[in-house]
């Protein structure tokens, strides 16, 4: 059984029709990029992942069961979802340590020593143990999206959603993200993760998905998608991006 | 420590500050004037007498009745405060809410309160209420007619503070699996309250002084009570009492706005929000060269 699945979803905002007919399973320890030209949908699809967004049409199954549409269901299903965002959003008014514990003292219950415990063992393997009693915008960039993974990471998630985590950051902080996320891909985490980072792509990817005008166009491997694309989109996109 | 004056210019340069100089000499000296002029006036009638203003010391019973007045100004004043923003708290969570008949029934009620009078709605309490059958003391009606206004008010500053929130850090509590109404106290409200403390602030210190309203039921407040006094001792009294009061009102509400700048720097030292550390830090460095 796979752990989510995406079976026929389409979406609209208004009379944009942004996703058709999306279909994508992802298996326990699976990692999945999303990569395609901006606007073709792919934020959209991954916050419908967590129901950050509804969908009109399909259905989405995590571990077996449709999504939740409200209440404590949604909530709870959430708490097994990590989300890592563009602009980081960390809560601006609570230290990097109470952004950690936030989530693991109110959503599950954990003894508030315990769960400042697990939060400075996980900025530990992120890297920043000692920004534990700051505020998140005393943080560089990078440091920031490294204290969100590792807020994500402290709700113990099954699954963990990317949306373009290295967009908002300085050539120079990109790496010290990414390191991070291939660490974390390695360890057998399941992640979802849309990114520019072809890098990243090829290397940490088990599969990469290729959209366009809110369609998944091509789904393959790393190495066959990169060397042999099917798609006219496909070539014609990677030609684009790769001459740089 | 000051922060860094919000001023609509360049910061001056030596001409600009030469003529800032005689500017505020200038100013200086017609206040002066003025104010000479005043006491000069006042002298002439008597009215700056020792004797006038030797009353305080002369009638202990006056000591006792201001200081009451100031204890029932102040008792009205925090309970209509803490309901105030309690009401407040409930009524932006209403027009926040998905429910459509909770969003409506808050928004009339916001848009009704709000567009009244705080005396008629103090007035209501007193007379309107026992009409309907439920009696209440000066002190209530007075409390109630208060609430109503202010928490009125106060909801549409809390729920502007929390619309100026980055929808990311909704999104960010919501993703963690946090509740809807959890993501409003854990998230929401403490930065909204963060952004709009000035605001929130100065409709505490309205709160405060309206509750001189209390005068036209009789509730025997600051304001009331002084009165009292002047209609007893004879009104040559009047100017030192009146004088007397202004201050107490001034001291009271100077603490109260101090007591609040206090609470916000040391949350700022401990988590601020909203305004940048780099302003105040850049600030302090300048103060200290
Ligand atoms: N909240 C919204 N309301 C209306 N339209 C939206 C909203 N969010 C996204 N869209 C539209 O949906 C389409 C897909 O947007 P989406 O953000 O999913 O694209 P994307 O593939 O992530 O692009 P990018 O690479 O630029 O981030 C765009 O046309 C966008 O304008
Ligand atoms: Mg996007």
């Amino acid at each position: 059984m796979p752990l989510v699945s995406l079976e026929g979803v389409g979406k609209s905002f208004g009379a944009n029709r942004v996703l058709s007919d999306i279909n994508l399973s992802v298996e326990s320890g699976e990692v999945v990029v999303v990569i395609g030209p901006s606007g073709s949908g792919k934020s959209t699809m991954c916050r419908c992942i967590n129901r950050l967004e509804t969908i009109d049409e399909g259905r989405i199954l995590f571990e077996g069961r449709p999504l939740p549409a409200e209440g404590r269901e949604l909530a709870r299903m959430r708490a097994r979802v990590g989300m890592v965002f563009q602009s980081f959003n960390l809560f601006a008014h609570r230290t990097i340590l109470d952004n950690l514990t936030l989530g693991p003292v109110t959503v599950l219950g954990r003894k508030r020593s315990q769960a400042e415990e697990r939060a400075r063992e996980l900025l530990e393997r992120v890297g920043i143990a000692d920004k534990a009693d700051q505020l998140p915008r005393q943080l560089s960039g990078g440091q920031q999206q490294r204290a969100a993974i590792a807020r994500a990471l402290a709700m113990d998630p099954v699954l963990m959603l990317f949306d373009e985590p290295t967009s908002a950051l300085d050539p120079e902080m990109i790496s010290e993200v990414l390191d991070v996320m291939r660490a974390l891909a390695s360890s057998g985490m399941t992640m979802i993760v849309v990114t520019h980072e072809m890098g990243f792509a090829r290397s940490a990817a088990d599969r990469v998905a290729f959209m366009a005008d809110g369609r998944i166009v091509e789904t393959a491997p790393p190495a066959t998608f990169f060397d042999a694309p099917t798609s006219e989109r496909a070539r014609d996109f990677l030609g684009r991006v790769l001459r740089h | 420590m000051s922060a860094t004056p919000l001023v609509l210019a360049d910061p001056p340069g030596p001409r600009g500050r030469r003529r800032i100089l005689y500017g505020s000499l200038v100013a200086l000296a017609v206040f002066a004037g003025l104010l000479a002029l005043a006491l000069t006036r006042l002298a002439d009638k008597g009215q700056l007498d020792g004797e006038l203003w030797r009353v305080f010391l002369d009638q202990p019973e006056l000591r006792t009745l201001l200081w009451k007045g100031l204890l029932a100004t102040l008792r009205a004043a925090a309970t209509g405060m803490v309901l105030a923003v309690a009401l407040g708290l409930l009524l932006a969570l209403g027009r926040m809410s998905k429910r459509r008949v909770l969003r409506w029934a808050a928004t009339t009620a916001v848009e009704l309160l709000r567009s009244l009078p705080v005396l008629m709605l103090i007035l209501f309490a007193y007379l309107g209420l026992p009409a309907l059958g439920w009696q209440v003391s000066t002190f209530w009606a007075l409390v109630i007619g208060l609430t109503a206004y202010n928490g009125a008010v106060l909801s549409e500053i809390f729920r502007a503070g929390v619309r100026s929130i980055d929808r990311g850090q909704t999104e960010a509590a919501a993703a963690l699996g946090l509740r809807p109404l959890q993501v409003f106290r854990l998230v929401q409200l403490p930065q909204a309250v963060r952004r709009m403390s000035p605001t929130l602030i100065s409709q505490l210190v309205t709160l405060l002084k309206d509750t001189s309203l209390g005068f036209v039921i009789a509730y025997s407040e600051l304001l009331r009570s002084g009165r009292g006094a002047v209609e007893f001792l004879g009104s040559r009294y009047a100017l030192p009492i009146y004088t007397v009061m202004a201050l107490m009102y001034i001291v009271t509400n100077g603490l109260l706005s101090l007591l609040a700048r206090w609470l916000d720097q040391r949350q700022s030292r401990r988590l601020g929000t909203g305004r940048s550390t780099v302003a105040l830090d850049a600030a302090a460095g300048s103060a200290a060269g």
